[in-house]
């Protein structure tokens, strides 16, 4: 069901030198190559994790392969200590990211979302830098029930994480011409076009029926998947809010007297790098030109095809296609993937990418419909005393007259709305405080920009969507006084180098480099067309 | 002094024992010996060989196996005199019997507050529920018991004033003996043989008796950690706390550590604001001297005062009051002393603080002889809607790094661990895991080659995992064989450790056939019952056989020491 409908050509290169030279460093692969090959297509040993009753972590090699199921295995870093002391082992638990291209929910969507928010994890929902959201602190027994409830409104976490390609953004904004629709369905059909085929996931979540003895065949992963995470971003112009080149496939929907009449593929995009590892750093896609509509399905399955055959599979760290890019040289890899596709590129065509920021309030599109884009701090979908969301969100739902679009700046769109039922959603959003919030909040809060980090990231070095809004109260008084508090700055905060807030695109951004401490990123544009760079290093508020 | 084969066997012992182990065996017979136990230091009783042969039943109700221990010495001294004796734990015995038998003793203990023995309680109840004709049955009660427990030796009274009721003859009057069993049991199975309704004996006269200390040994130690083992968001509090001593503390797994916990000051005080002025300055209670003060604080009960209680002192007062149970000072208040009643009249009605018992959770080989842990659950209950917490454990609670614990040890021989070779299953919900904390330990540190499986269970996964980081280790490393556990409330329908075990029950039943020895502990009322309905329900699956033949194979474990019950 996940085949294209069109012939790709997956054949071997016309480099005419031998594959394994153009591999980065010799060596053998890393030993999660072992893991994925020896995995039986995802399912590893995770159903007798399952039962494993004396724990609730699951075994060495599931941590990994459930990534591939769209979840994470993490623990409370804030409890470790106390914990040990009282003889118990960390308090685990699972975070679950949904794989929702272009990050639309329905209202009955909302509903299911809302009820497992509460009953099986814990209650805030967090909205993702790529336009999906994540339920964090779900216990081993309730993945099933959490994966269950979901499935009965057709929402899965395939590949929502993983060495395969991951949620496709789309830019969020108000479908302001019928061109929206047309590319929305873009990122839903390079969502299926890459999926792994494996029906491990039915089996081990929704207890369905193994469909054959043997296993799955998967033309694209094969049984090795990519060797690393997989992002690709379609953005419409003049909007950048997915960040088009910080992603490994950034796709630019090009627009001519109200057609869609192509894309500009680009290729390479990455923020992640590692303090001390001179080898790593963020990188900005590479424009590789403009193809028709029909051929983009091709000319992304052939990337993705050389980043799985070229990509280095020894280290991990630098496995990502923007250095399969690099070592290949740009050039080099755009003739590879046009020998495999049967396309030729042409010339990239013009656009303008100049707002990243989303548009908060209301606005009414082509249709005639509404839509309310409002102010979510840090992504952080949840009840306090000056405004409810949770709330505000299940009271909309429940009406069925609107439809929920995440934003990839971690905010939401409540949309589609007939203009007969604009005032009822209004008159919740006022009811609860969210219209004030994001009327009353400053530019640079209302653009800022935080990753989860503590306390359920392994891998934080620093508080990231904790501590910003407190920064941000102080950074606002300095601005009031430079009388800069209307400017549209844009300020992120990552609590390590990964880069999950995408700090180094940003005009400002802290990196997190030990508790406490961050690294300052200046110089970054307002459009997300030139990284920052470092200005100051561990600096402490 | 050894005979030669016998210093053969102690030699090899001592030669395969590493330098620890020889230290941990002096230091243990050292304290055995001084303790008396039963168990070391046999000795000879030269007794005039009898003419008749003796038909004679020997009967035994233990919990500790102290009982059992004198039952088997009495038995083979009868045997040696060639006698034909039927030795058999009371719960084995068929009470409908008794009347037809002519020649019985019976030795048994007593336990909880007062009662006999679990396993003597049908033999009990067959006894007190009907009149029966006992005329021709001779027989002797010697009746095991704790001085410092409120009621002395009570079951075995019980039983020898029934038996004398229902118009069978003492040979000997009853004899009861302390904690120092040794010589009161030794001169008791002289009496015995002496007594016997034989020619030989008939113009004997019975020995003067032999009464036994306490024989108590009391430890001081201070508590060096003091851990509550719940998370948050759990409705239970269990403390670990390891107590630390300067003198070596002897005993083995399966041991409990017993305290008499004292009251509370502010408690006291006010008790002693509600007494008649003090005539005199000190007591002497038990042969020991008390300030006022003391008295009330270490001796005395003055909680939950039984209803016996209660009804001596209606009389004192000569005044009619409810028969429920209350602390002494709401008694005190509400119905206050008449002028003629002195402090002596007082303090006579009054009974001693029962000890309490700590299985112990620690090892002597893993924890050396100067720590010693217990796991000790707060108990919580509720009267009419107010909580309230129980005395002892309560106290436990209350402790801090460096309080200070008077302690002693109290065996359970019953509940000792087998040869290392040999496999053990252990059912320990809630702090039922202390006992089997100790007994993992111990073999993961003599590298035992018996494998080890624990079942455990309580309320939630997340916060009531007692010990769980250290099980799951010793599971990682194989000195758990197997780990299940049962939470309670982590789902819709309640999951216990019995329906773990059943869902184990084909491996479960192997393991018994291949002789692994059987250990429950922890609550008796309901966890007790249902693992043992579910091993029986297991036995008579598994090996096909009806419910009588389980329940036959069960008791067959049991004698043959393989399954054996702590619980409380
Ligand atoms: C939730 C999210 C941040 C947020 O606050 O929104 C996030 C959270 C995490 N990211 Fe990310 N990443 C998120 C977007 C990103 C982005 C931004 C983007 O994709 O636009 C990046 C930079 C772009 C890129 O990929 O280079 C990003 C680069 C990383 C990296 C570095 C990857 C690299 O190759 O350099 C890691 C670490 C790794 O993969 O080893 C990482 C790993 C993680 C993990 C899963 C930590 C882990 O591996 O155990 C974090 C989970 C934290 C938690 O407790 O939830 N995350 N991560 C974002 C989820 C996106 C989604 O819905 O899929
Ligand atoms: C061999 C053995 C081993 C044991 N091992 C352990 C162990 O390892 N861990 C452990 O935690 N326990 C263990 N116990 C149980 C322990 O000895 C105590 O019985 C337990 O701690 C309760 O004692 P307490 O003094 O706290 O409660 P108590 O004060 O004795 O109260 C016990 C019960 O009496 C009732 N009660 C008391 N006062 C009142 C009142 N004022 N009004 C109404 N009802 C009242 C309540 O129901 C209360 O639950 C063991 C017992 C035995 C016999
Ligand atoms: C939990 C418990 C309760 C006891 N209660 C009493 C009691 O009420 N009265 C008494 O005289 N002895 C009491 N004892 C002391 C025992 O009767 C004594 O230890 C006896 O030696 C045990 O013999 P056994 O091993 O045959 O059971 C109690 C012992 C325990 C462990
Ligand atoms: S940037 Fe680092 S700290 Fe923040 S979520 Fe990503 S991995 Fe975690």
């Amino acid at each position: 069901m996940n085949e294209p409908d069109i012939q790709l050509n997956d054949s071997a290169s016309n480099l005419g030198i031998p594959r394994h030279s153009w591999r980065g460093k010799e060596g053998e692969e890393s030993s999660m190559e072992k893991v994925k090959k020896q995995s039986n297509a995802l399912r590893g040993t995770l159903k007798e994790s399952l039962l494993d009753e004396h724990t609730g972590a699951i075994r060495e090699d599931d941590r990994a392969l459930i990534k591939f199921h769209g979840m994470y295995m993490q623990d409370d870093r804030d409890r470790r200590e106390e914990r040990a002391a009282k003889k118990l082992e960390h308090l685990y638990s699972f975070m679950i990211r949904l794989r929702l291209p272009g990050g639309l929910l329905t209202s009955q969507q909302w509903l299911a979302l809302h009820e497992v928010s509460e009953q099986y994890a814990s209650p805030v929902i967090k909205i993702t830098t790529r336009q999906t959201i994540q339920l964090h602190g779900v216990l081993k027994h309730n993945i099933k029930p959490t994966i269950k409830e979901f499935d009965t409104v057709k929402l899965d976490s395939i590949a929502a994480c993983g060495d395969v390609n991951r949620n496709v953004t789309v830019s969020a904004h108000p479908r302001f011409s019928p061109i929206y629709e047309e590319v929305f369905s873009y990122a839903d059909k390079l969502s299926k076009l890459l999926l792994p085929k494996t029906n491990a996931y039915y089996e081990i979540w929704l207890d369905k029926e193994k469909i054959s003895a043997e296993q799955e065949k998967d033309e694209l992963y094969q049984d090795r998947y990519f060797p690393r995470k997989f992002k690709i971003a379609i953005a419409i112009p003049p909007y950048n809010d997915v960040d088009v080149f910080t992603n490994d496939v950034g796709i630019i929907a090009i627009i001519e007297n109200n057609k869609l009449i192509g894309f500009n593929v680009s290729a390479g995009g990455g923020m992640g790098m590692t303090h001390g590892n001179a080898a790593t750093y963020p990188r900005l896609a590479s424009m590789l030109g403009f193809v028709n509509k029909d051929e983009l399905l091709k000319v992304v399955y052939a990337i993705a095809t050389t980043q799985r055959d070229f990509g280095d599979r020894s280290d991990r760290k630098l496995a990502r296609l923007k250095y399969t890019v690099d070592r290949l040289g740009v050039d080099v890899f755009k003739n590879e993937v046009e020998t495999r596709s049967g396309i030729q590129f042409t010339n990239a065509k013009n656009y303008e990418l100049n707002i990243r920021h989303d548009e908060y309030g209301w606005h009414q599109n082509y249709e005639g419909l509404f839509y309310y884009t409002a102010f979510v701090e840090t992504g952080r979908i949840r009840d306090d005393e000056n405004v409810q969301y949770k709330k505000a969100f299940y009271a909309i739902a429940k009406t069925g007259n609107a439809q929920f679009r995440f934003t990839c700046n971690q905010n939401i769109i409540i949309g589609d709305i007939l203009p007969e039922h604009k005032n009822e959603i209004e008159n919740i959003l006022l009811q609860y405080g969210i219209i004030q919030v994001t009327k009353n909040a400053s530019p640079v809060r209302r653009n800022a920009v935080a990753c989860v980090a503590f306390n359920t990231c392994p891998l934080a070095l620093a508080e990231a969507q904790r501590y910003l809004p407190s920064l941000i109260d102080k950074i606002e008084i300095i601005l009031n006084n430079y009388n800069l508090n209307n400017e549209e700055l844009s300020i992120r905060m990552t609590g390590c180098p990964n880069g999950c807030g995408r700090s180094v695109a940003a005009e400002i951004g802290f990196v997190g480099t030990a508790y406490g401490k961050y690294n300052m990123h200046i110089g970054g544009d307002a459009a997300g067309k030139r990284l920052n760079k470092i200005y100051k290093e561990n600096i402490e508020e | 002094m050894l005979a030669e084969q016998k210093l053969q066997s102690f030699k090899n012992i001592i030669q395969e024992a590493s330098r620890d182990e020889i230290i941990w065996m002096s230091g243990f017979l050292a304290a055995f010996s001084e303790k008396n136990v039963v168990a070391v230091a046999p000795t000879e009783i030269e007794i005039a060989t009898a003419t008749e042969k003796l038909v004679v039943s020997v009967l035994y109700g233990t919990e500790t196996g102290n009982s059992k221990k004198i039952a088997s010495k009495l038995a083979s001294v009868l045997k040696s005199k060639q006698h034909k004796i039927t030795i058999k734990s009371l719960d084995q015995y068929n009470s409908e019997n008794l009347a037809k038998e002519n020649l019985v003793f019976i030795i048994m203990s007593t336990h909880g507050d007062g009662e006999s023995p679990a396993a003597a309680q049908k033999f009990y109840d067959y006894l007190h529920t009907k009149k029966h004709d006992f005329t021709h049955l001779k027989y002797a009660v010697l009746a095991l018991g704790d001085s410092s427990y409120p009621l002395f030796c009570k079951a075995g009274e019980d039983v020898n004033a029934k038996l004398l009721e229902y118009g069978a003859k003492q040979i000997l009057p009853l004899e009861k003996s302390d904690l120092d069993i040794y010589g009161v049991s030794e001169a008791w199975i002289k009496d015995v043989i002496s007594n016997l309704p034989t020619a030989a004996n008939a113009l004997q006269k019975p020995q003067q008796k032999k009464t036994a200390k306490n024989g108590k040994r009391f430890y001081k130690g201070v508590v060096n950690t003091h851990i509550n083992l719940n998370d948050k968001g759990s409705a239970k509090e269990t403390f670990h706390i390891e107590i630390g001593t300067d003198e070596a503390v002897y005993y083995l797994p399966g041991d409990a550590l017993g305290i008499v916990p004292p009251n509370a000051d502010e408690e006291v005080n006010e008790i002693i604001s509600l007494l008649p002025v003090l005539e005199a300055g000190t007591f002497n209670y038990k042969n020991e001297i008390f300030s006022l003060f003391d008295l009330f604080k270490y001796k005395l009960n003055i909680l939950h005062l039984p209803l016996r209680i209660i009804e001596k002192y209606a009389k004192l007062i000569q005044s009619e009051l409810p028969l429920v149970r209350v602390d002494l000072k709401n008694i005190l208040s509400l119905y206050p002393l008449t002028g003629n009643v002195s402090l002596r009249d007082i303090i006579s009605i009054l009974e001693p603080i029962a000890p309490r018992l700590y299985s112990i959770s620690s090892s002597p080989y893993a924890h050396g002889n100067n720590e010693i842990h217990i796991t000790v659950g707060h108990n919580k209950f509720s009267v009419n809607n107010t909580n309230k917490y129980g005395f002892c454990s309560n106290h436990f609670a209350g402790l801090h790094n460096g309080d200070e614990v008077t302690f002693y040890i109290s065996e359970n021989e019953r509940f000792h661990l087998p040869d290392s070779a040999k496999d053990i299953i252990m059912i320990g919900p809630g702090t039922g895991i202390a006992p089997f904390r100790s007994f993992i330990f111990h073999r993961d540190d003599e590298g035992a080659t018996g494998r080890n499986w624990l079942f455990f269970g309580d309320q939630h996964f997340h916060s009531d995992f007692l010990y769980q980081s250290e099980l799951l280790s010793f599971f990682d490393t194989g000195s758990l064989t197997k780990l299940n556990t049962a939470f309670s409330r982590d789902q819709k329908e309640k999951l216990y450790v019995q329906h773990r075990m059943k869902q184990q029950s084909k491996e479960l039943f192997n393991w018994i056939e291949n002789g692994a020895h059987i250990y429950i502990c922890g609550c008796k009322n309901t966890m007790a019952k249902d693992v043992e309905a579910a091993l029986i329900d297991i036995i008579i699956n598994e090996a096909g056989i009806d419910e009588q033949s389980a329940f036959e194979y069960l008791s067959k474990l049991e004698e043959e020491g393989r399954y054996a019950k702590d619980v409380y």
